[in-house]
């Protein structure tokens, strides 16, 4: 059975977990024993990379040349970026994606991502001692279908077939739900480093059913820290000085380190050293004052609970339960604030960090065929519509629509000998089309005809990812064909490809040749023998066997020819299989001659 | 839809009516789109459906055909799964709502709600016109600097859900009526039924949009 792992791609921390038996299990690094990777790649001058925590400890004194964060700019346009991340990254000149600029080269976010991705892929294959190509990642519930589409192509980009996208309180109402054996209505709380996502379930018989989602995809731990360095570690210094790269990362790194710390005591020391930069700042910063300085940005979590609970058509004395993850939660305030606005304690015994990736296990193990008892049914998350007359948004797919979800459309030309109908694809909430996210522009080729008379009918499929596809069905031919959505703010399937073929992985080019090597030495092996035994025995045949061995041994000479190790493992085993019965007989047939020997022998 | 309509299965080639899983070979099969959603949940065609068995059904094939457990499956049974998990959710959400279940039925009758059907239902002509006048005040007494009414914006939302609950509880006995009475033969008495229905939900459908518009003015920064 094909082995799936559950990856939790996050903004500030990344996981990697399995399914061990029936439980759940991070995959650690098989040096430091470290289960959380830092999601910081450091870019080196002669072209190398550094992920991890040894990235995040260079990004302290060389900031623009590594990336942190990179979660946030998933699925983004140039257009997207906000005057504080011109402080902290350094962009390429251009239009459409966002583009970092390192060392005189451009990588996309989704190119970033996948550099994490690889560096959790080598613990996992380490961990198993056999490549693994196939994953579950972990997306925020509220990612728009740009954003999953990055994140598929950087799952693509590292060499991984992603198997499926799951929404990060899915996952871990997953895990909970395993853990907990409960069942009935739940709130999944979840504030991350970077991301917010509100779910509310029913837990029903093994079926995990999401009934409303809401959030914020630009809202998290990283707000937080910002405003701590800004309140506490910057306020005092110059215009200039606070614009340095490189005293803002570490005022940053300094500001995470004492929430962390204020989550256990109630004041800490903050101390801001840059030399070189004649900056240095020590104070004292309680609890308190911290709570007073972020109490608006952990107020803007609670809009979104709000209206996830009436889209749900909930009231807060309806839930069972409010599961809190993601790092942020580990706050007493957070936990304080999200208590009030439930009017329940939330539940934080899972570890918020681990808990989406274990979950995300659970899913692969579902999609790997090993587990039948439980089942997802997810939503969207932002209403899928077209732009019609007048710059109007038509919504097409309502949000919280329970995924798979398709519908149809039909349109026909306005003018005569028209050859091609435009379609603007949107998602979000707002009633005009320049209000909402653009996903995708395209154009349907149509035959000529007079006005009005052309029938295209367009599916619009949402799949079990929140992926976006679409068909073209013209009526009048019965013809169906599916049409290539360029996203807006995506790379192109050629930008896949040419990337794919510059970043050749040697590490994994060797593993895949030793797999190889064994596999087709193996296969010689059994190829030999069976040779030999056809030959020497060919009365032990039964009727029709010597064709079917002829024919699995064709099958595995050609399988050698090519590269697919498992293809040729399979096929040796399947030559092996059809020729137990010929070699039963054959050994049945020596035993009796040995035991005839001995009998001559004796007289 | 004739019943008579067969199709023939992907894999084994039987001949059979549109069904979810082949009777001969039990293979997934794509069921057609023009498929009633009470056949494709298996329940009986009619305007009223018992919520909790509906809900139990949904739960029970959506067991069987989600694309999660065909992750591992064949080309023609992972499309297969992912169209017919489409069609059962849109079915379930269709059936589920009272007023979506109204509309649609309706429209199994020929009829449909217009939707650019802009015209004020008489029945609600005076409210409308009152709110609509209130949310101009506000609106002014805003542009003004003035701090706005959230206090008459609450009053209003109250008297809008109100005649809602009022409408949707119409319509939900409306359903029940036609369900007892069944539609016979006697094409004078549909008639009747389906102009009253499709009254009930112009009503509903406007006082929604209302609703929308309130919600709006009441909280800007929700929308902005």
């Amino acid at each position: 059975m094909e082995r799936i792992v559950g990856i939790d791609l996050g903004t500030t921390n990344s996981l990697v977990a399995f399914v061990d038996g029936d439980t759940p299990r991070v995959i650690p690094d098989p040096q430091t024993g470290d289960t959380l990777l830092p999601s910081v790649v450091a870019f080196l001058e002669d072209g190398r990379t550094v992920v991890g925590r040894q990235a995040k400890e260079m990004a302290a004194e060389d900031p623009l040349t590594t990336i942190q964060s990179v979660k946030r700019f998933m699925g983004l346009g140039m257009a997207h970026v906000s005057a504080d991340d011109l402080r902290r990254y350094r962009f390429a000149d251009s239009q459409g994606i966002v583009r970092f600029a390192l060392h005189g080269k451009q990588y996309t976010p989704p190119e970033v991502s996948a550099l994490i991705l690889r560096s959790l892929r080598e613990r996992a294959d380490a961990f198993f001692k056999e490549p693994i190509d196939k994953v579950v990642i972990t997306v925020p519930a509220y990612f728009n279908d740009s954003q999953r589409q990055a994140t598929k192509d950087a799952g693509k980009l590292a060499g991984l077939e992603v198997i499926r996208l799951l929404n990060e309180p899915t996952a871990a109402s997953l895990a909970y739900g395993l853990d907990k054996k409960e069942e009935g209505l739940i709130a999944v709380y979840d504030l991350g480093g970077g991301t917010f996502d509100i779910s509310i379930l029913r837990l029903h018989t093994g079926i995990f059913e999401v009934l409303s989602t809401n959030g914020d995809t630009r809202l998290g731990g990283d707000d937080l820290d910002q405003r701590i360095a800004e309140c506490f570690l910057l306020a005092g210094l110059s215009e200039t000085l606070q614009q340095d790269p490189q005293v803002l990362t570490k005022s940053l790194q300094i500001a995470e380190e004492a929430k962390r710390v204020l989550s256990a005591v109630e004041e800490t020391r903050l101390v801001l050293d840059v030399p070189e930069k004649g900056v240095h700042v020590s104070r004292v910063l309680t609890r308190r004052a911290m709570e007073e300085a972020i109490e608006d940005i952990v107020a803007r979590t609670l809009a979104p609970c709000r209206q996830a609970l009436k889209d749900a058509g909930l009231k807060s004395r309806d839930l069972e339960a409010v599961v809190l993850v993601g790092g942020s939660t580990r706050m007493p305030f957070v936990r304080q604030r999200v208590g009030e606005f439930f009017g329940r304690t939330p539940l934080a015994d899972l570890n918020p960090d681990e808990v989406v990736a274990l979950g995300a296990a659970v899913q692969a193990d579902t999609l790997s065929g090993r587990r039948r008892d439980m089942l997802l049914l997810d939503v969207v998350p932002l209403s899928l519509g077209i732009e019609t007359m007048g710059g109007v948004m038509s919504r097409l797919i309502e949000r919280n629509t329970t995924i798979p979800a398709s519908v149809k459309e039909m349109f026909t030309t306005a003018v005569d000998d028209q050859t091609a109908v435009d379609i603007h694809v949107l998602q979000g909430e707002r009633e005009m089309a320049q209000d909402c996210r653009s996903l995708a522009r395209f154009k349907i080729p149509i035959e000529p005809h007079p006005a009005g008379v052309p029938r295209i009918e367009v599916t619009f499929m949402i799949d079990a990812n929140g992926i976006l596809s679409v068909t073209a069905t013209d009526l009048r031919t019965g013809r169906e064909r599916s049409v290539e959505v360029k996203p807006s703010y995506g790379l192109t399937d050629e930008e896949i490809e040419r990337l794919l073929e510059e970043s050749i992985d040697f590490a994994e080019a060797d593993v895949s040749k030793r797999l190889l090597i064994e596999a087709r030495t193996e296969a010689d092996t059994v190829l030999h023998a069976t040779e030999k035994a056809l030959h020497r025995h060919t009365s032990f045949l039964a009727e029709g066997e010597g064709e079917r061995i002829l024919t699995a041994i064709r099958a595995l000479q050609e399988s050698k020819e090519g590269e697919d190790y498992n293809r040729i493992r399979d096929l040796t085993d399947a030559l092996s299989e059809v020729t137990t019965p010929f070699a039963q007989r054959i050994m049945d047939a020596s035993i009796q001659e040995a035991l005839q020997q001995k009998r001559l022998s004796e007289i | 839809m004739s019943s008579l309509e067969t199709v023939q299965c992907w894999r084994c080639s039987h001949l059979h009516q549109p069904t979810l899983f082949c009777p001969a070979c039990q293979a997934i099969q794509i069921l057609p789109l023009h498929v009633e959603y009470f056949r494709v949940l298996g329940i009986p065609r009619s305007p009223v459906v018992d919520e909790t068995a509906l809900t139990q059904r949904y739960y029970e094939l959506s067991r069987r055909l989600h694309p999660d457990l065909y992750q591992t499956g064949t080309a023609e049974e992972k499309e297969a799964s992912l169209k017919n998990t489409a069609l059962l959710n849109r079915a379930y959400r269709t059936l589920r709502d009272p007023v979506q279940r109204g509309q649609y039925w309706l429209e199994l009758h020929g009829e449909r709600l217009g939707r650019d059907n802009n015209r004020v239902p008489p029945e609600l002509a005076a409210l409308v016109f009152a709110v609509q006048e209130k949310l101009a005040e506000i609106r002014e007494a805003r542009a003004e600097g003035k701090a706005a009414g959230q206090d008459e914006l609450a009053q209003i939302r109250t008297d809008l859900d109100e005649q809602m609950t009022h409408l949707r509880t119409a319509l939900a006995e409306h359903l029940a009526q036609w369900g007892r009475d069944g539609e016979g033969d006697r094409e004078g008495r549909t008639a009747s039924l389906l102009s009253t229905l499709k009254n009930l939900l112009s009503e509903i459908a406007y006082l929604r949009t209302l609703i929308r518009d309130v919600e709006k003015d009441s909280d800007p920064q929700w929308n902005a």
